[in-house]
């Protein structure tokens, strides 16, 4: 195994790195977005929307993630042209934040579901008798107890999050994973084991740091759950990473 | 001051209060008592739109409002002249309780910090509270987490006061420290609309006392009357064998 072949094509992936984290954060971010309508849609039994969400979430946790990004990334185009976009090429960045945007929304708005229902009627109603605002109540009083309820599930959405971002290289995205190929191509297959090696140690790198981010929401979170008397249970504290 | 005029709810098929009209004096209490599934706390949860009436229309602090066409805003509205004490409690679980009382205050009634941490300590007070400021509601025996909601109730100086069965949910030892605090808001000239199985204090507390079935008035007059020379088959045949069970 050749270390100083490893530590020569490091400092190659610190340029790509960054397109890895901007396909992560935005497609947390406004996957996260995408996931409150999504669920709202469906506490509210809203007819018909709620039944084509029901649809969407079953689609996207039913068809592996590499079939979707194919779809985004050729039907995209063909759909925008049918609305009147004449693009006939959307760019794999794009496509892959897209494709992973609709992904976590379905995936998120499962774990805000839940975690919006196991608030209390009583906390509503209290809020509601008097006179808050359906916004106010929100804010006040259901968000901040459904966080500690709904991070778990969040943290752990993040994490798969960064490991599907590595399929975007199927789609021609030059992140970590898409140089890694290169690399390897260049290098006839001669040393495919040292950059896979580094590949999978900058993984690893880029999940420790969320890790620790979620960590430090979760310390937080235990202290907002003994304030409020919960039981936090074992399994719950973990992440699978 | 409060004046309600043939308030009409159902739900689905089942006319749960049915043509209901009522007229408190300010400063008055009213008990409601009646069977079990008579529509008390409906009748209680449409005073603050909780649920919504199909028709019928209340008068609060100089508005009417038509339970058949009103807004959001009359809604949010009504509701603010109104507090609920419900039979759960239903303190808000992330916050203190000082913060359960001086909420409403800064978010729904604009106060200052400064003014709002005011009044609550002193509404914790009336309660025999204020000690326990900072605990959460779970750290509290029930008894005190209603007395914290009789405090959130007072602080934002409601027209009226609604209490929903407030010691039903009570270990019966703890009782006592409720009523009393609920006897205090009464001497203090709130106006009470009360539900409760609490006979004798009822009996004690109210200025008029109004017996339901079936989702409608049965009958009503001072509690002397209805707990002593009821008129009412009804009403009589309730109070006996509501003390022949609990008695
Ligand atoms: N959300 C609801 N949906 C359907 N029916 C309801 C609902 N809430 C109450 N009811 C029905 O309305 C009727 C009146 O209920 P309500 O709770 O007002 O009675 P109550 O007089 O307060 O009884 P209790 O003494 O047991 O508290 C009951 O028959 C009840 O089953
Ligand atoms: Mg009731």
């Amino acid at each position: 195994m050749d270390i100083k072949y490893m530590l020569e094509i490091f400092p190659q992936f610190l340029s790509v790195i960054p397109i890895t984290i901007l396909i992560v954060v935005l497609s947390a971010v406004f996957g996260l977005l995408l996931s409150i309508p999504v669920a709202a849609i469906r506490i509210r039994r809203i007819p018909v929307l709620s039944q084509l969400m029901g649809a969407y979430i079953s689609f996207t946790r039913s068809t592996p993630i590499l079939l979707q990004l194919f779809l985004f990334f050729f039907g995209l185009p063909v759909l925008l042209q049918l609305i009147g976009f004449d693009i006939t090429n959307i760019g794999a960045i794009t496509a892959a934040v897209v494709c992973l945007i609709f992904f976590n929304g379905a995936y998120m708005s499962e774990v805000l579901r839940p975690a919006y229902l196991a608030i209390d009627k009583g906390q509503h109603e209290a809020a509601e008798s008097l006179g808050y605002t359906p916004f106010q109540k929100m804010k006040g009083i259901v968000i901040p107890q459904m966080a500690p309820i709904a991070l778990p599930g969040l943290g752990n959405a993040m994490i798969h999050l960064i490991h599907d971002s590595s399929l975007v290289f199927a789609i021609g995205v030059v992140d970590v994973m898409g140089l890694a190929t290169i690399m390897s191509g260049d290098t006839f297959g001669m040393k495919q084991v040292e950059v896979f090696l580094t590949v999978a140690l900058i993984y690893w790198g880029i999940s420790m740091v969320s890790e620790q981010i979620i960590r430090l929401l979760e310390r937080r979170k235990k202290r907002v759950l003994r304030k409020t008397g919960y039981e936090l249970k074992e399994e719950e504290a973990g992440y699978s990473v | 001051m409060l004046n309600i005029e043939n308030l009409n709810l159902s739900f689905g098929d089942h006319k749960v209060l049915d043509d209901i009209s009522l007229e408190v004096k300010k400063g008055e209490v009213i008990t409601f008592i009646g069977p079990s599934g008579t529509g008390k706390t409906s009748l209680l949860r449409c005073i603050n739109l909780l649920e919504k009436p199909e028709s019928g229309r209340i008068t609060l602090g100089g508005l009417t409002y038509d339970f058949g066409s009103i807004t959001k805003k009359e809604t949010l509205n009504l509701r603010r002249k109104t507090a609920m004490v419900f039979q759960q409690y239903n303190l808000f679980k992330n916050k203190t309780v000082l913060e359960n009382v001086m909420d409403a205050q800064i978010v729904v009634q604009k106060k200052s910090k400064k003014a709002a941490h005011d009044k609550s300590m002193k509404e914790l007070a009336r309660v025999g509270l204020d000690g326990k400021a900072d605990a959460y509601p779970h750290q509290l025996s029930g008894g005190q987490q209603q007395r914290v909601s009789i405090a959130r109730a007072l602080a934002v100086e409601p027209e009226v006061i609604l209490f929903d069965e407030p010691t039903s949910a009570l270990d019966p030892e703890l009782v006592g420290e409720v009523l009393k605090a609920i006897g205090e808001v009464a001497d203090s000239g709130m106006t009470i609309i009360l539900v409760t199985h609490e006979m004798s204090f009822a009996k004690d507390i109210s200025d008029r006392v109004i017996f339901m079935d079936q989702g409608r008035v049965a009958e009503e007059g001072p509690p002397e009357q209805i707990f002593n020379h009821s008129e009412s088959a009804r009403t009589q045949q309730f109070l006996r064998k509501f003390y022949t069970t609990t008695h």
